[in-house]
């Protein structure tokens, strides 16, 4: 019994955290003066580098909010009652 | 070149198709089979986002100054983290509230004010104008592009119509004509509008396939990949490659720009009317918003993957980058692929159409529900309105559209696509600190939003749409020099002599600083009104809706409302169906009294529903402002009700102040076993607690009458002076008969004449009868309490205060009145013994006085000797015997008994006595005595039933002779000397008291020397043993025979000794008496 409601407890903890973890991630890469990092006029495969960042950074946080929406429908017996966002 | 007659068959044929899409997922929701109620449908509307500004307008901007345009969808990416918690708790308030837009959704959370309803449409008109204006030119920017005619062009129009063309006049009429059919179709506006979300889900499909469609076909077809396009671009112009692929630190792509933008259309996403519409209004469940997560990204994502390459490519065939809004038309018509041509202008007419036809929705929804309807919500309402409001709709579409017409009309030629867009995102930014803000923050109240948001509106006018007329050259104006009024500071582009950003960053800095600063600081300032509260409560929480709802009800109509009335006034505004079913839907299972109304407790709620039925259509302000001008010209408002304890407290403390009250209660029926003292503590409580002008108690007494037993009052009065016989007819009877609490809470609306008459009377405003009743039982009494001067006092958790009050004396007057009944008992008891001892003392003095009437003993003759006997069963009894004598030698002898043992018997015996004594002398013979005693008795015996047996003998001493006579008594026993058998002296003769004339049967009898004569009475023969067997004669006349030759005493102690043994016992069943003869 404690174990697993350990786990549960853990589990909800780390997922409403890192939702907004990831959040404020992608407002920092998105900011100066982390993007300035690659906002040069330089080309890697041929690509500008700024272009390719902002597509795969773009590509990269439309699979980690599917991972998230998967994970969040995952454990759907162990949702709590109040429906409170997890 | 394309044919106009062929763009223009085929926009309609496109039309047509949407339409028909339309028209199918309505039937479909019509049936219950809705097909846009999945996530996927829900996504792709979402995306109606991507307007013509994506379509053309990104890749204009990224072929003039670069990678900022992506900006625009970065951001809702960014966003759609947070829509697990923030899109989900808007929506569930949507839902739970009926809004309606986006308006309905920040004015109902300040306190449903009109002026916010009014403001956020105001500014939603003026912000969308750059936005409609920025279709409007892409549509008809594209149509002459493809077709070389200026506007959505019909060649013979030209000939009768204006002389001169406006450039997307027509545009602007076509699409306004297609709004107003798509958009504003029905009245409801909380529903969901299942046609219009099939077809901007239908139309985001198209755009995404056109889109790409063109960008294959510029990427792959024209050049050779991404890769070659780059290099080629590199080799070209290597500045104007690096200018496009970085940011800079000036102007439109410096990071405060990027900044700003990125802010600007994070927010844009959901506060742009239509957004909100889509994702809100339009969400059939929450289920769906985690789908649209990582769905609605993704469609972004891919619509702009080939905006670069297109703009690069564009530049590249063309050599500059000028009109490189169109390059995704142009590059396939230069190329002459007309059908392409053709496909990448319906993508572009759908992002166009799509947007209209949801900002139309919204916007007329807004301006009809929050301009127009304060408006008409003063007028009376009439049977035309639903009419009348669906209209109003329609022409607010209208003015929506030319608006937006003017704006391109004005500003069209002098900007960009994008830049007329982001004109209306920063206006859409002014929402967000009042929504976002409503939607965490309790605090956060009417005058801090209205007020930011104004002000926040200002700015963003006279920075950024200002200055656009200025630039435009329509407005001739140096303001935008010299600032206003020639004041330096006041430049719209450099306010308070900030310099050195770009006109977004330096606009939205300005406009928000005012904006939240206005918000949080008046909002902490000032405080919120009670319905500011609520509804501040009903959208924070809304995920703990047990914080939401109020343990009980904290207002009240003034004046009843019948459920007839409300469905009356719904009628006139949603017509009769829709009202019908709502009200069925909220009656359901719940009570209704005889009067077709609810309980004044649930009447709140009945007034609340209504309103929320009536937002479902109207929007929640003003529907609000009509259930309350309607209560209002009835008569009748909401009012809160009174609070007992006066002063302002959370339902914790106030359920304390109640617990006091009772305590005190409790204290006072505890300290004291006087009822009437306990009566006056108790009302003197409540009048100290409660400030009632009058509280009486009335209990009711032995005839079912309730009496007042005891009251307080601050005035003069009358009514304690009746006393009431518990009727239907008055408040009071129906308390006590129906045994529950019975109160009215505005005495103007009394129905019973009776009542109405005393109240008036006596000027009381409001009063409750509270049964003074135990746990079921029927009442013993009533409590009253009367209030002169407020209106409402009672509430349901006050009365079941008093309630619990009255049940507390209940409790009291039932143990005073048991101690009352025991302490009655047991003085009755005590009186009882006393009168029984008093009677026993009196029958103990009868009975010495009546055993002092018998002679102890009889007088000795010469040869003959006596002795008697009396022992009476109960103290007194009816035997009697005694002698008389007439000479010295001559003795009549007497024995008699009367019939029973009472004193009526012993009184008769008296009497007989009496009257015997009377008698003696004037008679001679036994049978004379005898019929003279019953001619005087008769008359008495009968009276009291009684009557006597008697022996009567005369004994001469000389003689030796005994005459005598008998009326029924026991024949005395003779016993001669040597003779052992017994003679019985017995002579004719009735008993005396039963006939009036009656003879008498005279004897006598010769006694000789020896002989022995017992006179006795039947308690002797009739002595019972305790086999229930008779002493009898025979038994006697054995005793007598065995003590024969003894003393007369001796015979007499030992015959009691051998009738004591006989019964076994003390208690005699009758008296015995006897009297023992002997001749010697």
């Amino acid at each position: 019994m404690w174990p697993k409601l350990k786990s549960v407890v853990l589990q909800s903890l780390r997922f409403k955290e890192s939702w907004v973890i990831f959040f404020i991630l992608g407002i920092i890469m998105m900011n100066y003066p982390f993007i300035s990092i690659f906002d040069k006029p330089t080309f890697v495969f041929h690509l500008p580098l700024l272009y390719l960042y902002l597509q795969i950074g773009w590509l990269v946080s439309i699979l980690v909010i599917y991972l998230f929406t998967k994970a969040n429908h995952l454990p759907k017996n162990q949702e709590d009652k109040k429906g409170e966002p997890r | 070149m394309l044919s106009i007659e062929l763009v223009w068959g085929v926009s309609l044929l496109y039309i047509a198709l949407i339409f028909l899409v339309a028209y199918y997922a309505d039937q479909r929701q019509k049936s219950g089979r809705s097909i846009t109620a999945n996530a996927t449908v829900y996504s792709l509307s979402i995306a109606v986002y991507a307007t013509s500004w994506t379509f053309y307008g990104s890749v204009g901007k990224a072929a003039t100054t670069g990678p900022d345009f992506i900006l625009t969808y970065l951001g809702p990416s960014l966003t759609a983290f947070s829509w697990w918690f923030l899109l989900r708790k808007i929506i569930r308030v949507t839902k739970e509230n009926n809004i309606t837009s986006l308006a309905d959704f920040i004015s109902s959370r300040y306190g449903k004010s009109q002026w916010i309803g009014a403001l956020v449409t105001l500014i939603a008109v003026m912000g969308i104008m750059p936005y409609i204006g920025l279709q409007l030119k892409a549509v008809s920017g594209a149509f002459s592009i493809i077709t070389g005619h200026p506007d959505f062009h019909i060649a013979f129009l030209d000939k009768i119509l204006l002389p001169s063309p406006h450039p997307g006049l027509f545009t602007a009429l076509f699409l306004g004509t297609f709004s107003v059919i798509f958009g504003a179709r029905h009245l409801v506006s909380s529903e969901r509008h299942d046609g219009l979300v099939a077809a901007i889900a239908l139309e985001s499909i198209v755009k995404l396939v056109a889109f790409i469609s063109a960008g294959i076909f510029v990427t792959y077809f024209m050049f050779d990949g991404f890769v070659d396009i780059f290099s080629r671009m590199q080799l070209k112009d290597p500045r104007l490659t690096a200018h496009l692929t970085t940011f800079n630190e000036y102007g439109e792509t410096s990071y405060a720009n990027l900044f700003t933008m990125l802010y600007l259309s994070m927010g844009a996403i959901m506060l742009l009317p239509r957004q909100f519409q889509i994702m809100a209004i339009e969400n059939s469940s929450e289920k769906h918003i985690s789908m649209a997560m990582w769905l609605f990204p993704a469609y972004m994502f891919l619509i702009n993957i080939f905006v670069v390459p297109i703009a690069l490519g564009g530049i590249l065939s063309s050599g500059s980058s000028a009109n490189a809004d169109y390059f995704v038309l142009t590059l396939p018509l230069q190329s002459g692929h007309p059908w392409l041509v053709l496909l990448t202008f319906l993508g572009g007419f759908s992002a166009a159409t799509g947007m209209l036809m949801v900002e139309s929705v919204t916007i007329s929804t807004m301006l009809l529900n929050h301009v127009f309807m304060p408006i008409i919500v003063r007028l009376k309402p009439r049977s035309w309105f639903p009419i009348l409001l669906i209209n109003m709709k329609r022409f607010g579409v209208f003015v929506v559209v030319l608006l937006g017409y003017f704006y391109q009309s004005v500003v069209g030629e002098t900007y960009m696509l994008v830049t007329m867009g982001r004109i209306s995102f920063a206006a859409a930014a002014q929402f967000g600190p009042a929504l976002i803000g409503g939607l965490y923050w309790h605090r956060g109240n009417r005058i801090g939003a209205i007020t930011g948001m104004f002000l926040g509106f200002l700015i963003w006018f006279y920075t950024l749409l200002l200055p656009s007329f200025v630039k435009s050259g329509w407005w001739q104006s140096d303001i935008p020099a010299k600032g206003l009024f020639g004041l330096d500071f006041l430049k719209p582009t450099q306010l308070f002599g900030l310099t050195g950003l770009d006109i977004w960053s330096h606009s939205v800095f300005w406009s928000m600083l005012f904006n939240i600063g206005a918000y949080l600081a008046l909002s902490i300032i000032l405080g919120q009104d009670e319905r500011e509260q609520e509804q501040a409560k009903r959208f924070v929480d809304v995920f703990e809706p047990e914080k939401i709802k109020m343990p009980w009800e904290t207002k009240r109509l003034s004046k009843p409302v019948t459920i007839l009335q409300f469905v009356n006034l719904m009628t006139k505004f949603i017509g009769e169906t829709q009202s019908h079913a709502a009200i069925s839907e909220y009656l359901g299972n719940r009570e209704i009294d005889s009067k077709g109304g609810v309980s004044e407790f649930e009447l709140p709620n009945l007034k609340r529903f209504i309103e929320k039925t009536l937002a479902g259509s109207l929007g929640a302000a003003a529907a609000g402002a009509i259930v309350e001008s309607y209560l209002s010209d009835i008569g009748s408002k909401m009012e809160s009700v009174y609070d007992i304890f006066s002063t302002v407290r959370t339902s914790l403390d106030q359920s304390r102040e109640a617990l006091y009250v009772r305590l005190r209660a409790s204290e006072i029926m505890n300290r004291s076993l006087d009822l009437q003292i306990i009566m006056e503590d108790l009302l003197e409580l409540l009048q100290k607690e409660f400030k009632f002008d009058l509280s009486i108690i009335r209990l009711v007494d032995e005839h079912g009458i309730l009496t007042v037993r005891c009251y307080r009052s601050t005035g003069s009065q009358q009514i304690t002076g009746h006393s009431w016989q518990p009727e239907i007819d008055t408040h009071i009877g129906e308390a006590f008969l129906g045994n529950r609490a019975e109160f009215v809470n505005d005495t103007q609306y009394l129905t019973k004449p009776k009542s109405k008459e005393i109240m008036e009377l006596e000027g009381i405003r409001s009063f409750a009868h509270i049964p003074i009743a135990s746990e079921g039982e029927p009442p013993m009494g009533i409590l009253s309490v009367f209030s002169k001067s407020i209106v409402g006092l009672f509430t349901e958790p006050f009365l079941q205060l008093l309630g619990s009050l009255a049940g507390q004396l209940a409790q009291a007057v039932k143990i005073v009145s048991e101690r009352e009944a025991k302490e009655m008992e047991r003085l009755q008891k005590e009186a009882a013994q006393l009168e029984n001892a008093r009677v026993l003392r009196d029958m103990e003095i009868a009975k010495q006085i009546q055993l002092s009437l018998l002679p102890a003993s009889f007088p000795d003759l010469p040869g003959v000797r006596f002795a008697c006997r009396c022992v009476p069963a109960a103290h007194v009894g009816g035997d009697y015997y005694d002698f008389f004598l007439r000479e010295e030698n001559n003795i009549d002898m007497i024995i008699a008994d009367v019939s029973g043992h009472s004193v009526g018997a012993a009184l008769i015996m008296v009497e007989t006595r009496s009257v015997l004594r009377a008698q003696v002398h004037s008679t001679t013979s036994c049978t004379d005595i005898l019929t003279v005693l019953n001619d005087l008795l008769y008359e008495d015996l009968t009276r009291a039933e009684l009557f006597i047996t008697m022996f009567y003998a005369n004994y001469n001493a000389e003689s030796r002779i005994l005459n005598y006579a008998n009326a029924g008594h026991n024949p005395p026993i003779l016993l001669r000397r040597g003779k052992s058998s017994c003679t019985e002296l017995d002579a004719e003769g009735l008993i005396l008291g039963v006939n009036r004339a009656v003879s008498f049967e005279g004897k006598s009898v010769q006694l000789q020397q020896g002989d022995l004569v017992l006179f006795y009475t039947d308690g002797i023969t009739e002595a019972q043993s305790v086999t229930g067997e008779l002493f009898g004669t025979g038994r006697l006349c054995t005793v007598l025979t065995e003590v024969f030759e003894d003393e007369p005493q001796k015979i007499i102690d030992r015959l009691l000794k051998e009738i004591t043994e006989y019964t076994s016992s003390n208690l005699l069943q009758d008296d015995i008496s006897m009297v023992v003869m002997k001749v010697n």
